[in-house]
């Protein structure tokens, strides 16, 4: 960082807020980076601008721009107007209907034509107006105001205003419809809690104080995109109304969809002249159709099986996101042997995690250290020391533990992405130190079941391992698996200093307060080690060399406003 | 000959009825429930007892088989959307699949094992065999990406997805159903080839060849009027049994070369738990299953007619 100009950052910081004032003088003081910085400024409902010119007073540059999702993401050759983008997806698992859509190739299909009050772009790692062109709360974080961008039509040509925001918030948040956005709203936010305070203006009244409410409003609440008042959720799939840069041309159920400019979209109008998505049940053969030259991007796909494309750089252009997508190992607390914590140490320093990510994600990831926090969040420490494999170090816990002549446990798992090699590289690193896992691998809905305590080998089973998509805070992965009252809490942990450290953190409206909070968090998840988590995995798009201007984001949608073909 | 197709349609609508109710009784011991299908593991529970509601999935089972065969074929679950436009797209791509597997491999298949039986030992019968055995234990997902790699990818021939865009003619379908074929003929080659080479070889050792080439006939004719004609029995058989397996099991071909037949949608609705799906779609595919042999039945009679005369009585 070059040296501040203090009397301009002087007259910033006037007009700013005790907690914007903090950021600033962190960031001063180096104990955020200009990504943290950007990061946290957005949350708190600092404009692009705003941050752009603190970054420049303090001697640092952004290239944050004002449009969330118009920022182009790969340098390439020259944009070229014209042509149609032919795409690469998963088959929709189900109905594309906002409120239900649970999967990569649902989500895939609601951002094409919808859009977010707020855009997480994971490119930048900051948060960006999209439909909301500033938000803040009023201190405690307990109510949160959004102002939306004025003149925003929908693809019908009717205007968006604050009743649609309402309607669709309070859809996505009553406990009577099957939202799929209750997993997030639920303790946080009820439909009553959804104001209008004027045409161009929404008040949240939340449940309790929520630092980053602005990211369950974003772009990673993949669900909730705004859709006009009184929308059939059920029928939306035959129209797919949004305020998007494109709209519907045709979805053929488990075929393909193709989209064409939106004639009344807000912002800069998109280059191609239409784009077209192509389904596919599973990743080879979507590998194969980019590599046929039958399709000119995969929206996303995963390491495992993927080497023919990621080796050869100069066919293919890769974008990688970092991303908080992990697996977590989970051990009964409940159930011996793992009631001892000693143990369950001893099964984290039996693993290889370097080897894992070198072997099993091609390199396209970061070892983890056995806690939600990672590298994608600001407030993670991570000075605290990464867990290496140590067979002497495993073995002398579980002997100190009652267990010298070794232990024997089954380990239930699923069969997605590379999950069954992870499952047997654990067994064979365990047994180095005399842990016997006894492998079972089941398909999803049968691991799954009914994902209730009692009705789930996931949630039942001695050990178990399961995925986790990628989120922009740490909230869920902090509270669902690890807190007592958690419902995927598969470890069974039940601790109330982690309950209470979690009600405070998730509470926290300020970086430093987080941070600290965080760091106790870490220290007691290790010491305690309920779970383990290996490492983590990038989110993967790639395209032919002629392709640019596309901006994916890490739990797998892919906005094509800025994309061309040349 | 018309008592014989009654009787046998009568039974068919009865093996249909029990095949149905099979289907629904099994349907409900596969694990998960059709709204934490859509909605994913994560979800809220009172999001998936909404979702379960709506689509009537927790009311009594005898109330949903009755409402299942008063509607069918019903909305998918699955899709919310009516089941009827889904299910005929998929069985007319399967069906063109099908059709076109058949066309290459039945006479392929016929050739060859007559030409192996006619060389019986000999290096052409072994070569035959041998090529059609091995073809045979070559899985498709293996033979299918092997023949993606070479004519999509290293040479360009050949499109890589099997599905050719909308408003295409009939070449350019065929162009784009080469690829998928092969496994399809692999599979099925070594199968026929055996089962005509084993007809023709008996029908060659006996009585009535020996009377007939005794008899002075050219050894042409003879093969045409009294070999084929037997020897072709078993192999129809053969043929008819296959439809199943070309018509609802081709999976692994549907997946690796984006083919939207109906053994994927069935697939899929089992493993959604989409039950007025997984219905329709496995009374469809009886339903062609049982066209097939019911034709293969009379075909077998038209050779044959000591079945004619047996059907008669």
């Amino acid at each position: 960082m070059d040296k501040p100009d203090i009397r301009k950052l002087d007259a910033i910081r006037v007009e700013r807020t005790p907690l914007e004032n903090h950021y600033i003088d962190e960031l001063l003081a180096g104990r955020i980076d200009r990504r943290q910085f950007l990061r946290r400024g957005s949350t708190m409902g600092m404009s692009a601008t705003l941050l752009g010119t603190i970054l420049a007073a303090c001697g640092s540059s952004s290239s944050s721009s004002s449009s969330a999702a118009s920022s182009a993401s790969t340098s390439g050759p020259a944009p070229k107007a014209g042509g149609t983008l032919s795409v690469a997806g998963v088959t929709p698992a189900a109905a594309v209907n906002p409120l239900t859509v649970s999967d990569a190739g649902g989500l895939l299909m609601l951002n094409q034509t919808g859009e977010f009050l707020v855009f997480d772009s994971n490119l930048k790692l900051m948060l960006q107006p999209m439909l909301a062109l500033s938000w803040s709360h009023n201190g405690d974080g307990s109510v949160w105001t959004f102002k939306l961008r004025p003149g925003v039509k929908f693809s019908t040509g009717a205007p968006m205003t604050a009743d649609d925001v309402v309607y669709t918030f309070q859809q996505l948040s009553d406990p009577k419809n099957a939202s799929n956005a209750l997993s997030t709203f639920t303790g946080v936010l009820t439909p009553s809690g959804v104001k209008k305070v004027d045409s161009t203006t929404v008040e949240f009244h939340l449940e309790s104080p929520n630092g980053n409410f602005p990211y369950l409003v974003s772009s990673d609440n993949y669900n909730a995109i705004i859709v006009p008042n009184g929308t059939d959720f059920g029928k939306w799939q035959s129209t797919f109304v949004g305020t998007g840069a494109f709209k519907l041309g045709s979805y053929t159920q488990g075929h393909g969809a193709t989209f064409v400019p939106n004639p009344n979209y807000w912002g800069t109008k998109p280059l191609l002249a239409g784009t077209s998505f192509q389904f596919f049940s599973s990743q080879t053969p979507m590998l194969l159709a980019l590599q046929g030259k039958s399709v000119d991007v995969v929206a996303q796909f995963v390491p495992a099986g993927a080497a023919a494309i990621l080796t050869q750089p100069s066919l293919y252009k890769i974008i990688k996101l970092p991303s908080a997508n992990h697996r977590e190992l989970s051990m009964r607390n409940d159930q011996a042997p793992f009631t001892d914590a000693r143990v369950r140490q001893a099964v984290a320093y039996t693993l290889d995690r370097k080897g894992m990510v070198n072997a099993l994600l091609s390199g396209d990831g970061t070892v983890a250290n056995d806690t939600p926090f990672g590298p994608r969040f600001p407030s993670s420490n991570l000075s605290l020391p990464q867990r290496e494999q140590d067979i002497a170090k495993a073995k002398q816990l579980l002997a100190a533990a009652g267990h010298s002549s070794g232990i024997s446990a089954p380990l239930v798992t699923e069969v997605y992405e590379e999950i069954p090699q992870l499952a047997t590289v654990i067994k064979e690193n365990a047994a180095l130190a005399g842990i016997t896992f006894n492998l079972k691998i089941e398909s999803q809905s049968l691991y799954y079941g009914k994902a209730t305590y009692g009705n789930s080998d996931w949630l039942d089973a001695t050990t178990s391992l399961v995925d986790y998509g990628d989120r922009g805070v740490p909230n869920v992965y902090l509270e669902a698996p690890l807190t007592s009252a958690g419902p995927w809490n598969a470890a069974h942990f039940k601790n109330k200093q982690y309950d209470g450290l979690v009600k405070q953190y998730v509470a926290a409206l300020d970086l430093s307060t987080q941070k600290s909070i965080a760091t106790k968090i870490e220290q007691l998840l290790l010491d305690e080690t309920p779970i383990v988590i290996p490492y983590w995995i990038d989110g993967l798009t790639a395209s032919t060399p002629q392709v640019g201007g596309l901006n994916p984001t890490s739990i797998a949608q892919l906005y094509l406003n800025a994309a061309y073909k040349s | 000959m018309v008592t014989f197709i009654l009787k046998r349609l009568g039974l068919a609508l009865i093996t249909l009825w029990l095949l149905s109710v099979i289907v629904f009784v099994l349907g409900q011991v596969l694990p998960s429930d059709p709204g934490r299908s859509v909605l994913g593991p994560l979800a809220a529970p009172s999001a998936v007892r909404a979702l379960d509601h709506q689509l009537g999935v927790d009311k009594p089972l005898l109330t949903q088989y009755w409402h299942w065969i008063t509607h069918f074929p019903g909305t998918s679950t699955q899709y919310q959307t009516p089941i009827g436009p889904i299910l005929t797209t998929a069985l007319g791509e399967s069906l063109k699949l099908a059709v076109f597997a058949f066309v290459l491999v039945v006479p392929l298949g016929i050739i060859g094992g007559i030409v192996s039986a006619l060389n019986f030992g000999k290096p052409i019968d072994r070569t035959i065999s041998i090529v059609g055995q091995s073809a045979l234990t070559v899985p498709e997902f293996v033979s299918g990406i092997v023949l993606i790699l070479i004519f999509s990818i290293a040479l360009g021939w050949l499109p890589v997805t099997a599905t050719a865009p909308p408003g295409s003619g009939f070449f350019t379908q065929l162009k784009y159903l080469i690829l998928p074929v092969i496994p399809l003929v692999l599979v099925l080659f070594g199968y026929i080839a055996r089962m005509a080479r084993a007809g023709t070889v008996e029908a060659l050792e006996s009585d009535y060849a020996r009377t007939a080439t005794l008899k002075g006939l050219p050894r042409g004719v003879m093969i045409r009027r009294h070999v084929l004609r037997n020897s072709l029995l078993p192999t129809i058989t053969v043929i008819a049994t296959q439809t199943g397996y070309l018509i609802g099991g081709l999976v692994v071909v549907e997946v690796l070369f984006r083919y939207n037949g109906i053994g994927m949608l069935t697939y899929n609705a089992a493993n959604q738990h989409d039950i007025p799906m997984l219905e329709a779609c496995v009374l469809t595919i009886g339903i062609v299953y049982m066209i097939v042999t019911l034709i293969a039945d009379i075909g077998f009679s038209l050779l044959n007619p000591r079945i004619r005369l047996r059907a008669a009585e």
